[in-house]
């Protein structure tokens, strides 16, 4: 790249030896359909390597483009410290924060362990995605079809479908106020 | 380039120290493990959380570095090969080129993306084709603006406010005191199936919760009454509002709001403040 910067001169030498040795499938064929010409081009790029770039293309102007992108090496070079910079002071704060959020949970563990073992050993319980309850069970038996779809939906140990990633606008309807309460035994 | 060493040398020194998890990182504090002679009143409370609903917005710094490495991979990338994807002389091919010659203009300058053709009836006629088909495609349609009318309006009650940040349910109890749902627990119950009883109680059945997990995410003990009064401590669980709206109990609550962490500091005791502020997110 340094070699953009320093000469826009370049020589191309291809030796000969590449011709003869190489089938270039991409080479244009007289009388052929000029879509099937555009299909094998696109398939089979060039064999020469004579640049850089692993197949060996540049845009036509990319020396001008390149001189309008970068101000100057050192300028890039502080671009890019900076910049992982500023990624280090995001990482840092959201590591302290899950720190905090940790050592919240695992006092509040200690403390329960503390006053009642019996109840820390059930907080403690690894949840069974596949396990119904016995309430559950009965409950399934009186639902109808869709209904009890929607029961076995909401999934122990697993994030609900409803819980949306965020989006770069919100949605037209915005929240949705109006829900009709399910009941789900714990 | 340098860059690319400083960058590889990061690299190499993160694989030589594996990051260690917060489990086995974090210090063990002694903890006494004498049990209480009196056992002291348990209480659950729930903190309902509304989660992000709009991305964060870059800052100008981001958006800066966002389009000089774009300009620097258009700089760097193969020659696209339009006349694979499109069709010679189609209305797509003149839409793309239209605005292929934009993004090359926005990105370097005014000496790139000249038209070949510079027949002004042709470049006219090129760009009414375009629009027609942006229109035939629908793409005229406005997007939601990232600011809603709660925000102007200070609506605390509204779970569309503040899209960008997360929303905690904050009660005002009977006494003016405001504070999370709460409530105590029963003989025999688990504590993450009070909590959910204790939110339902307080806050009404017209929510769609989900309670992350069984652990307790915090605790805090509260102010004794009296020196002969029973210790009280509640235990805090992380939930998830996905749809509904509150509706508090009036036996016990006066009033109801959805705030930012730094909203709930100005609001709540500053002991109970300092017992909680730890499980909130920042953002």
């Amino acid at each position: 790249m340094t070699s953009f910067l320093a000469s826009s001169s370049r020589e191309l030498v291809a030796p000969r030896i590449i011709y003869t040795q190489i089938r270039c499938y991409a080479r244009k064929q007289t009388g052929m359909d000029p879509k099937q010409d555009i299909i094998r081009r696109a398939i089979y790029p060039g064999n020469i390597r004579n640049k850089p770039t692993p197949t060996g293309t540049w845009r036509p102007d990319v020396e001008k483009a390149l001189q309008r992108s970068i101000p100057s090496v050192q300028a890039h070079e502080t671009i890019e410290r900076a910049w992982l910079l500023h990624k280090r002071h995001i990482r840092k704060r959201r590591e302290a924060e899950l720190e905090r959020k940790f050592e919240c949970m695992k006092r509040a563990m200690e403390e329960l362990a503390r006053i009642d073992s019996q109840l820390y050993y059930e907080a403690n319980k690894p949840e069974n995605p596949r396990a119904r309850t016995d309430e559950e069970a009965s409950l399934i038996r009186t639902l109808k079809g869709s209904e009890a779809k929607t029961l076995d939906a909401r999934i122990r140990g697993l994030f609900p479908r409803e819980l949306r990633p965020p989006t770069d606008t919100p949605s037209r309807n915005g929240w949705k106020y109006d829900y009709k309460p399910f009941y789900r035994p714990l | 380039m340098s860059s690319k060493t400083l960058v590889s040398l990061c690299r190499k020194n993160s694989s030589a120290t594996p990051r260690r998890t917060l489990a086995t990182v974090s210090p063990s504090i002694p903890v006494s493990h004498q049990k209480p002679k009196i056992k002291p009143t348990l209480l659950t409370s729930i903190i309902l959380n509304r989660s992000p609903i709009l991305t964060p917005t870059p800052t100008p710094f981001e958006r800066a570095y966002y389009s000089y490495q774009a300009r620097l991979r258009r700089a760097l990338s193969n020659p696209f090969p339009y006349d694979f994807y499109f069709k010679q002389g189609s209305i797509l091919e003149t839409r793309f080129t239209l605005e292929e010659r934009r993004r090359e203009r926005i990105s370097f300058g005014r000496q790139f993306g000249i038209a070949d053709d510079l027949d002004a009836e042709k470049a006219a006629a090129n760009k009414a084709a375009a629009e027609q088909l942006a229109e035939q495609e629908g793409e005229r349609d406005e997007l939601m603006p990232r600011v809603h009318p709660s925000d102007e309006a200070r609506d605390y009650k509204s779970l569309d406010r503040k899209g960008r940040r997360n929303l905690y349910l904050l009660l005002e109890a009977k006494e003016g005191v405001w504070r999370f749902p709460q409530g105590d627990v029963k003989k025999g119950e688990l504590l993450h199936q009070s909590a959910q009883r204790d939110l339902l109680a307080e806050c009404g059945e017209r929510m769609d919760t989900w309670i992350v997990s069984r652990n307790p995410v915090g605790h805090y003990k509260l102010p004794k009454k009296s020196s002969t009064a029973k210790d009280e401590i509640a235990f805090f669980y992380k939930a998830h509002i996905l749809a509904g709206q509150v509706q508090p109990n009036l036996e016990t609550v006066k009033d109801f709001a959805w705030l930012t962490k730094q909203e709930i500091e100005s609001r709540v005791p500053q002991h109970y403040w300092f017992g909680v502020k730890d499980i909130l997110s920042d953002h």
